[in-house]
């Protein structure tokens, strides 16, 4: 042997006793530190590698019971337990009929294969929801080793037939019905989800998905798993099932805003009311009327470019939302029109910072349109023909409407030089709508706008209301008390109405006084069951033809992007429920069903899997132990 | 930055602006000049300085700045060795800043007893640094001139977090100490374990995790513990762990009969619930079983071992139940069946606790001071019979009006107030129970007796997790900062600029604060105050 060989082997020799010692040193510095052990004899010794899972739930009675793991038993874990075991997982719960099977199989994402029977513009858009559902799908693994791991099966087709293949905007008439089949065989799962329209068949994903879940228990890694058959038919109770959101008291950023979507899209909700300005900011950049952002925004960076809004719309169309966007008028609008005079145009609007606050708004900064200046009506047409665009929404419109001040008019009119003959100013609120509204028809190519919102006001109540108001064109909605006169006289009146009520929908109560003086918003919070047991065409006895739905408000005076989530949801969740399912209410004792519990617990989850943070509904014993915390 | 009174929170003690004039400063790179007693406390100013340099680079999109900058000089400058974090220490400092012309540098000079003063100055020096985007570029001013003299008001300035009800992830609680540290506040009390679930790793008895946490995830094992003590420390931060006792103890404590040591606790599971305890699922130690203070004995070995620098330990002792050791035979034969007066059952609570302390002084070793809620326990009238003023502090959570604070002060017990209806960050949510605005915590005014030893707000956790905690906390609890450091005479309205301007740097830190007013008050502050009054 030559002397070289002799170092060069040395050499290897050296580098595989160290390649050696460190692979050594790095599995024992990996091993945990702490070893569980089932009795307290063994307290001391330390064999065991990975810690085992400590619980394993057994299906007795339709329910989970947890139990300790001990030797020689099978374990399961509760998302497995949960969907096997009597309850569906789903939310909202269909209104068809539903059969669950009682087994699972583990499925790898791979596996998917999307197929449609149709074409052109709907099949781009079904393209785009496969994929949305597929991340749905993808967010619940909790070990990304999983999508190279073997399963069961090979293929997993996913299937939609629409039978519409024309309808790509979701319209208040649009069924949204689906019926959704899904079966194992010969080593493939097929789901098959047929429905009238696209929104049907996204609608049917976003079940199917919900039949799928991570099992943290199989294997080494835990798998994904999807039940081995089912069938669910399911329609809406309400075609119009919203949630808004304020972006001009807080800004929030379109990330925040998507997280929205997101969750609506999880619980079938199908309208997004975006109120997007307000007297405090003005953050959309419109771009034929820049000037109120430009003017009315807190900052540069906190606007809304016409390309964000856009692409936000099309983000809920895949998911089978609609978007309403809403510039309150007269009232509310304030930072943002005050730049009128510089253009010559005059005051566009009134009072604006204006104090003693208390006086002419209800709460700071005030500011109110100037309904004498002609030229405030020409802006309108520009924003309104701008939120049509932007949204592409034709069939509803939401002027806003609410808490005018008369006050802050009445003040404005004394200092204006122009002759007034009002003796009662309401009258010059309802020739501002009736302007407006026709401002809205030309915006909209002279076509008339079939469905405006207002939020109700004084001018919704008698005599304003038909005097100024078309009720076959306009829908109110509802945002005072359920005990009011409000809603009962919309209805009797012909009018349709959106119910919001501020003692059960408003999401933003509950966090006391902002400002020093005035009256705690609308203390106190209104919990889940709050939400979802208002159901007022019940307990109020109004005909349910006339309402179109139901929404949620979250107003932002106390709320940054960094806790949206957490206000909105899982609340705006139990909404849903009562607007997709209405199921029927015990209104003796108003007792939730454990299964529901249940239910909005798996859900809660699901959206914290698609990225949400929302609100703990309880103490995770209480999830553990189904039953046991009610 | 213009406001006279100056823009830090909490509201430093005095404070005085010299030369009003802004100047830009070069914060990016600083140069430190540390000067310690000791080799510790040398090297706890040094990881401050890398704090200082993590802070300011947190948020810099563009670390260039072409303004004529001062170089900026930070000299630390600690008088003692001492590294202990307790009610003892000194946690005061003195802030000096001004500009040299001549040679183009800025010194800023933090003198302190304590490092941990030296880290309040610094936390305050940060405060007094804007940024500001200049031609896409991000630059630091601060004010030319000024003097800050500072040290806080009260000793303890707490939050509580529970992580028994939900599991709350080391991440999360390590956001909140950098809250904490932000707001100068410097105890955090750790509600380890309730009937819930049991989440602290005892390596003395691995059951306690196995058959009360959550998961095998959701724990926390000896070493995560020890580096979160750390992670504390370095911001001013006292941990103090609470197991409670000898209610509110059920998940973890089952294993206790199938080891062959009898039942540990009682009531544990039973239903109807509200028999037997406040909340599901009920559990309360079991008294009459000499085993369970050999079990209580192994844990707090592991506690002290864990917690070798700490002189206080808190016991809870809170919401005991009567009716569920009442129901057990094992109880009524122990104290004698014809002997079941509420009077009996305090007895054998009061029992319990010096057999608990036995077990805890025997374990560390030592005699430190343990924390007790106010409970039927710490009655007025029998408090002294049970237990020592010399050894227990007591925490009370009643309401305002309550006058328990005052009682328990005349007889001369060190206190930690927690008002009920003031300070429970938890409240709002359920049942009868209304949120408390910011403005009610700020307004909340403690005793200032000699024994009070400061206050606390509680973040209980049965509605919170990982996913809604910090906007619950934040920026709430800041507000209870100034009240427990500066106390001052003015109500909240007066200090609205500063503390949206605090709620806007604890979201520049990732805290995932709340909004309390509309960004158009908290961006124009200029006439804020007015805005929110007329």
């Amino acid at each position: 042997m030559k002397q070289g060989e002799l170092r060069r082997a040395l050499m290897v020799a050296t580098l595989l006793c160290l390649f050696l010692f460190f692979y050594l040193y790095w599995q024992q510095s990996s091993r945990p530190l702490q070893t569980l052990v089932l009795t307290y004899k063994h307290v001391y010794s330390s064999n065991e590698k990975n810690r085992p899972p400590q619980w394993t739930w057994l299906c007795v009675n339709q329910r989970c019971e947890r139990h300790h793991v001990t030797e020689n038993v099978k374990i399961v874990s509760l998302n497995t337990c949960s969907m096997l075991c009597g309850s569906t997982q789903l939310w909202p719960q269909p209104t068809g009929p539903v059969t669950l099977g009682s087994k699972a199989i583990a499925f790898n994402p791979q596996s998917f294969q999307f197929e449609t029977n149709v074409n052109g513009a709907v099949r781009t858009l079904l393209s785009e929801a496969f994929s949305a559902f597929n991340e749905s799908v993808q967010s619940l693994m909790r070990n990304d080793d999983f999508v190279n791991q073997k399963t069961d099966f090979l293929k997993f087709i996913v299937r939609a037939t629409i039978k519409d293949s024309d309808v790509v905007r979701l319209k208040l008439s649009t069924d949204e019905s689906y019926s959704l089949i899904l079966k194992y065989r010969n080593g493939q799962s097929i789901a098959n989800i047929t429905a009238r329209t696209f929104f049907g068949v996204r609608h049917g994903l976003e079940t199917l998905s919900q039949l799928i879940w991570w099992d943290n228990y199989h294997g080494k890694n835990g798998a994904l798993k999807v039940l081995k058959g089912a069938t669910v038919e399911d329609a809406p109770i309400f075609s119009y099932r919203g949630l808004m959101v304020d972006t001009a008291r807080n800004f929030m950023s379109v990330e925040s805003l998507k997280r929205v979507l997101v969750g609506m899209a999880a619980s079938k909700l199908n309208v997004f009311h975006w109120h997007l300005s307000d007297s405090q900011s003005f953050p959309m950049i419109l771009p034929n009327v820049p000037q109120l952002a430009k003017t009315g925004s807190y900052s540069p960076q906190e606007t809304y470019s016409s390309e964000e809004v856009k692409a936000l719309v099309e983000f809920a169309r895949i998911r089978g939302i609609r978007v309403v966007l809403e510039v309150d008028v007269p009232a509310h609008a304030g930072n943002g029109w005050a730049w009128g005079p510089q253009e010559g145009l005059g005051e566009l609007a009134v009072c604006i910072n204006e104090r003693p606050w208390s006086l002419y708004c209800g709460e700071p900064p005030c500011g109110q349109l100037n309904p004498e200046n002609p030229n405030v009506y020409d802006i309108l047409q520009k924003i309104y023909r701008d939120l049509i665009e932007l949204s592409g929404e034709k069939e509803i419109f939401h002027l806003g409407g609410d808490e005018v001040s008369l006050e802050c008019w009445a003040q404005h009119l004394q200092k204006s030089s122009t002759p007034n003959n009002y003796t009662d100013l309401h009258d010059l609120w309802g020739e501002f709508t009736v302007k407006a509204l026709m401002r809205l028809q030309q915006a909209n190519g002279g076509e008339r706008i079939p469905h405006v919102i207002l939020w109700s006001s004084k001018l919704t109540k008698r005599p304003y209301l038909s005097k100024f108001l078309d009720k076959n064109q306009v829908t109110v909605q509802s945002w005072g008390a359920s005990q009011w006169a409000d809603t009962p006289d919309l209805i009797a009146d012909g009018y349709k109405v959106l119910v919001s009520h501020v003692d059960a929908w408003y999401l933003d109560c509950g966090f006391g006084r902002w400002r020093e003086t005035g009256d705690a918003a609308c203390d106190p919070y209104r919990p889940w069951q709050t939400i979802y047991n208002h159901r007022p065409w019940q307990q109020l006895r109004l005909d349910k033809k006339k309402i179109v739905g139901g929404e949620a408000c979250l107003w932002t005076e106390q709320v940054s992007e960094w806790n949206l989530d957490s206000r909105l949801w899982p609340r705006a969740a139990a909404l849903a429920e009562r607007l997709w399912t209405d199921p029927q209410l015990d209104t003796t004792t108003y007792i939730i069903l454990e299964d529901v519990y249940t239910r909005l617990t798996t859900h809660r989850e699901r959206l914290i899997s698609r990225g949400l943070k929302p609100e703990a509904m309880w103490p995770s014993y209480c999830t553990q132990n189904p039953g046991m915390c009610l | 930055m213009c406001d006279s009174t100056g823009n830090i929170w909490p509201k430093p003690l005095n404070y005085t602006v010299l030369k009003q004039e802004l100047v830009w400063i070069d914060a990016r790179y600083p140069i430190f000049a540390t000067s310690a007693p000791s080799n510790e406390s040398s090297a706890y100013l040094n990881n401050l300085t890398r704090y200082f340099l993590e802070t300011i680079r947190l948020n810099d999109n563009n670390d260039r700045c072409d303004e004529n900058m001062y170089y900026l000089v930070i000299n630390l400058l600690v008088f003692s060795p001492s590294m202990t974090l307790n009610w003892d220490t000194l946690e005061d400092y003195k802030l000096k800043m001004s500009a040299d012309d001549s040679g183009r540098s800025f010194s800023v000079a933090i003198e302190a007893s304590t490092v941990f003063g030296a880290r309040h100055g610094l936390e305050t020096f940060l405060q007094l640094l804007q940024s500001y985007d200049v031609n896409e570029q991000t630059c630091f001013v601060t004010l030319k001139e000024l003097v800050i003299e500072d040290k806080p008001y009260y000793k303890h300035r707490g939050l509580l977090l529970d992580s028994a009800r939900n599991y709350l992830s080391i991440e999360t609680i390590k956001k909140n100490i950098v809250g904490m540290a932000m707001s100068k506040m410097n105890v955090l009390h750790w509600h380890l374990s309730d009937s819930q679930s049991f989440p602290f790793v005892s390596t003395r008895l691995p059951n306690m995790s196995f058959y009360g946490a959550y998961s095998e995830k959701e724990t926390y094992t000896p070493s995560q513990i020890t580096e979160l003590l750390q992670f504390a420390k370095l911001h001013g931060v006292q941990i103090i762990p609470e197991i409670d006792g000898p209610a509110h103890a059920g998940s973890g404590w089952q294993w206790g009969a199938d080891a062959g040591l009898g039942h540990l606790v009682l009531c544990y599971n039973q239903l109807p619930y509200k028999s037997y305890c406040i909340q599901p699922p009920c559990g309360q130690m079991n008294p009459a079983n000499p085993k369970l203070y050999d079990v209580l004995k192994e844990l707090y070995a592991d506690i002290s071992q864990l917690w070798s620098e700490s002189n206080v330990f808190h016991m809870g002792g809170d919401e005991v139940n009567v009716p569920c050791w009442n129901s057990s035979e094992e109880i009524i034969n122990y104290i004698g069946s014809k002997n079941r007066s509420e009077e009996a059952f305090l007895h054998l609570w009061g029992e319990f606790q010096s057999k608990a302390l036995d077990a805890y002084d025997v374990a560390s070793d030592s005699q430190k001071s343990i924390i007790l809620w106010t409970s039927t326990l710490t009655d007025p009238k029998t408090i002294e019979k049970y237990l020592s003023k010399n050894r227990y502090v007591i925490q009370t959570w009643v309401r305002k009006s309550d006058h328990l604070p005052a009682d328990l002060e005349k007889l001369g017990y060190r206190l930690i107030i927690s008002t009920k209806d003031s300070w429970y960050l938890d409240h709002g949510f359920w049942g009868t129970t209304t949120y408390y605005s910011w403005q009610t915590i700020y307004d909340n005014q403690i005793s200032n007796g000699t024994t009070v030893l400061g206050g606390e707000v509680c973040m209980w956790g049965e509605l919170v997790d990982n996913n809604n905690i910090e906007s619950r906390i934040w920026p709430r609890a800041a507000a209870a900062a100034e009240r427990l450091w500066s106390n001052p005479t003015t109500s909240a309205v007066r200090a609205a600029s500063r503390f949206f301007s605090q709620n806007d740097r604890l979201a520049s830190r990732g805290i995932r604060t709340s909004s309390v007013v509309p960004e158009f008050c908290s961006k124009s502050n200029y006439d804020c105050e007015n805005y929110l009054t007329k």
